[in-house]
């Protein structure tokens, strides 16, 4: 069974729709990248799955459970963790503190007990911290621990964001345009952070313009045009389509 | 030497009283009501930050919030006879109540939308208080509150309601402090830096607003309660927008979000006007101006102030 399954997904905005009856499936451990022109609905299909836009029409489950119509912090919290077009973080918190907000509400959520500090909640903690703690050094943040994630520049920004969607342990991985407005050296660094998420057996889908990065690390490759989904395939193949070069260049 | 600092700011503290009566004897009785009142609004301040300072949600409704407990303890010790700490319950389960219900409501508002609605709360409840004179007796008002007893402890002389209203300023201060720290003030912060990641985070931004904004009714309706047991006295003037105001310049001018700067705001803010009664003429023309130089030497607040010239040194 696909871990994520999208069935004839529907989200219309005043008259346009934007996701047009939209099929997708993905398997645990794959590696897919959607892509299209802008305005092609991508990341509008991306916030249907995660619960920040109500879907028109369709059924979204993920490992069994119905997606549709629960809010973000209900998908979130099944495993499924996504990153944001515009680089987002939790501005006045410290960049290690932005990482525990991403932990602390899949391990426990007991109010009292949070207010007393109980030892087994100190335990957790000191867990969620050194977790932490090697996740800012795996994105180069290290130093950077106790800085306000204002502080940070853009770059930082999104590496600390990509971080923060790794701490839970996430079972399938949504990105949204990791490699937008980065340096070619990051651009290369986010590449090798996915490849390796890849190799550890995560099931991540990428939403990417960067055809470099899509045509070198998708497994599979699905193309969206004006909400519909247009052709579906491995790079090689995508690269060649007639419907994928009109859609892109026009005929 | 922190430690020690904080152990002779606590010592001075609780022996005020007693340095009063021996250096003025003859002011003792109007400072320790200025202080009384300093305590109680460095207490409602607090709690008020924690919707503003510490989820972000500019609610105007706190001084509703104070009103309906102290009105609930008030009637509760004038008509029903409940003893003085059952009152204080009541009138902090009352305004956690009232808070809850309309909470989910407003909650749903976006930010200004929020604001107003919180400001229809604060009117009403004024309204409310002003005209159902079968129960509050409008502005008649409630009288003859007893004084507060705690067991066989009457709080009945200044001195003796100046330690209860420090104990209750401590009690809301470590409430506080547990609340915005760690794991709660953690979530809390998420929902107030970003809430649309804070989603993605798995933090439910709506009970996290809403409990911030429940506990924070809870802690204004005891110490409401506090209040009309204080003064003996509730009429309907005592919620009206001009506290509002009070804690706005407190909050905003003392460091939102701080323990530290809004204890000094409100210090500041309560004490500085009775101060400047020296100069009754110019008392108003001299604080306006200087919230004025606040606001312009310092938008962060007297904390960020603070802060400034600690990394400097």
């Amino acid at each position: 069974m696909a871990l994520l399954e999208v069935r004839g997904l529907v989200k219309r905005f005043l008259g346009v729709t934007a996701v047009d009856h939209v099929d997708l499936a993905v398997e645990p451990g794959e590696l897919v990248s959607l892509i299209g022109p802008n305005g092609s609905g991508k990341t509008t299909l991306f916030n249907c799955v995660t619960g920040y836009l109500a879907a028109d029409g369709g059924r979204v489950t993920f490992r069994g459970h119905d997606l549709t119509g629960a809010p973000p912090h209900r998908v979130a919290r099944l495993g499924v963790s996504r990153t944001f077009q515009q680089v987002s973080v939790f501005g006045r918190l410290s960049a290690l503190d932005n990482l525990l907000v991403f932990l602390q509400q899949h391990q426990e959520e007991r109010l009292l007990a949070r207010l007393l500090r109980t030892p087994g909640l100190r335990r957790l903690e000191a867990v969620a911290v050194e977790r932490a703690r090697r996740l800012l050094d795996l994105v180069g943040l290290g130093a950077k621990a106790e800085a306000p994630a204002g502080s940070l520049s853009y770059g930082q920004r999104k590496l600390l964001a990509f971080a923060g969607a790794l701490m839970p342990d996430p079972e399938l991985l949504l990105l949204d345009e990791p490699a937008a407005a980065v340096n070619p050296t990051m651009i290369n660094q986010m590449k090798e952070h996915i490849l390796a998420l890849h190799r550890e057996g995560k099931t991540v889908v990428l939403v990417e313009h960067n055809m470099d990065v899509v045509m070198d690390i998708s497994e599979r490759v699905v193309v969206l045009d004006h909400g519909q989904k247009i052709a579906e395939g491995p790079p090689e193949a995508i690269r060649r389509d007639p419907r994928v070069v009109e859609a892109y260049f026009g005929r | 030497m922190r430690r020690a600092g904080w152990l002779a700011l606590g010592v001075f503290v609780v022996t005020v009283p007693w340095l009063l009566s021996a250096a003025v004897p003859r002011q003792q009785r109007y400072i320790l009501h200025v202080l009384i009142f300093t305590a109680i609004v460095a207490a409602l301040a607090l709690s008020y930050d924690l919707v503003v300072g510490h989820v972000g949600s500019l609610s105007l409704a706190h001084p509703a919030f104070f009103g309906i407990g102290a009105y609930t303890a008030a009637i509760l010790a004038t008509r029903a006879g409940w003893p003085f700490l059952a009152g204080v319950l009541g009138a902090v389960i009352a305004a956690a109540l009232v808070a809850a219900m309309v909470g989910v409501p407003l909650f749903r508002l976006a930010e200004h939308a929020f604001a107003v609605g919180t400001l229809g709360l604060a009117l009403v409840t004024s309204v409310v208080a002003n005209n159902w004179v079968e129960v509050t007796r409008g502005p008649l008002c409630v009288t003859g509150i007893p004084k507060p007893r705690l067991g066989p402890l009457a709080i009945t002389t200044l001195p003796a309601f100046y330690w209860l209203a420090l104990a209750a300023l401590v009690a809301v201060a470590l409430f506080y402090r547990g609340l915005t720290t760690f794991r709660l003030g953690r979530a809390f912060h998420a929902v107030r830096d970003n809430e649309p990641l804070a989603g993605a985070a798995g933090v439910d931004p709506l009970k996290y607003r809403l409990l911030a904004f429940t506990l924070a009714a809870a802690i204004a309706g005891g110490i409401g309660a506090l209040y009309a047991h204080y003064l003996s006295v509730m009429c309907p003037e005592e919620m009206t927008v001009s506290l509002t105001v009070n804690l706005l310049v407190i909050v905003f001018l003392g460091g939102v979000g701080s323990l530290r700067g809004v204890l000094l705001g409100a210090v500041l803010f309560t004490a500085l006007p009775e101060v400047l009664r020296l100069a009754p003429t110019w008392r108003l023309v001299i604080y306006g101006g200087l919230l004025l130089l606040v606001v312009i030497r310092s938008p962060g607040g007297l904390e960020s102030l603070l802060r400034r010239t600690a990394g400097a040194r």
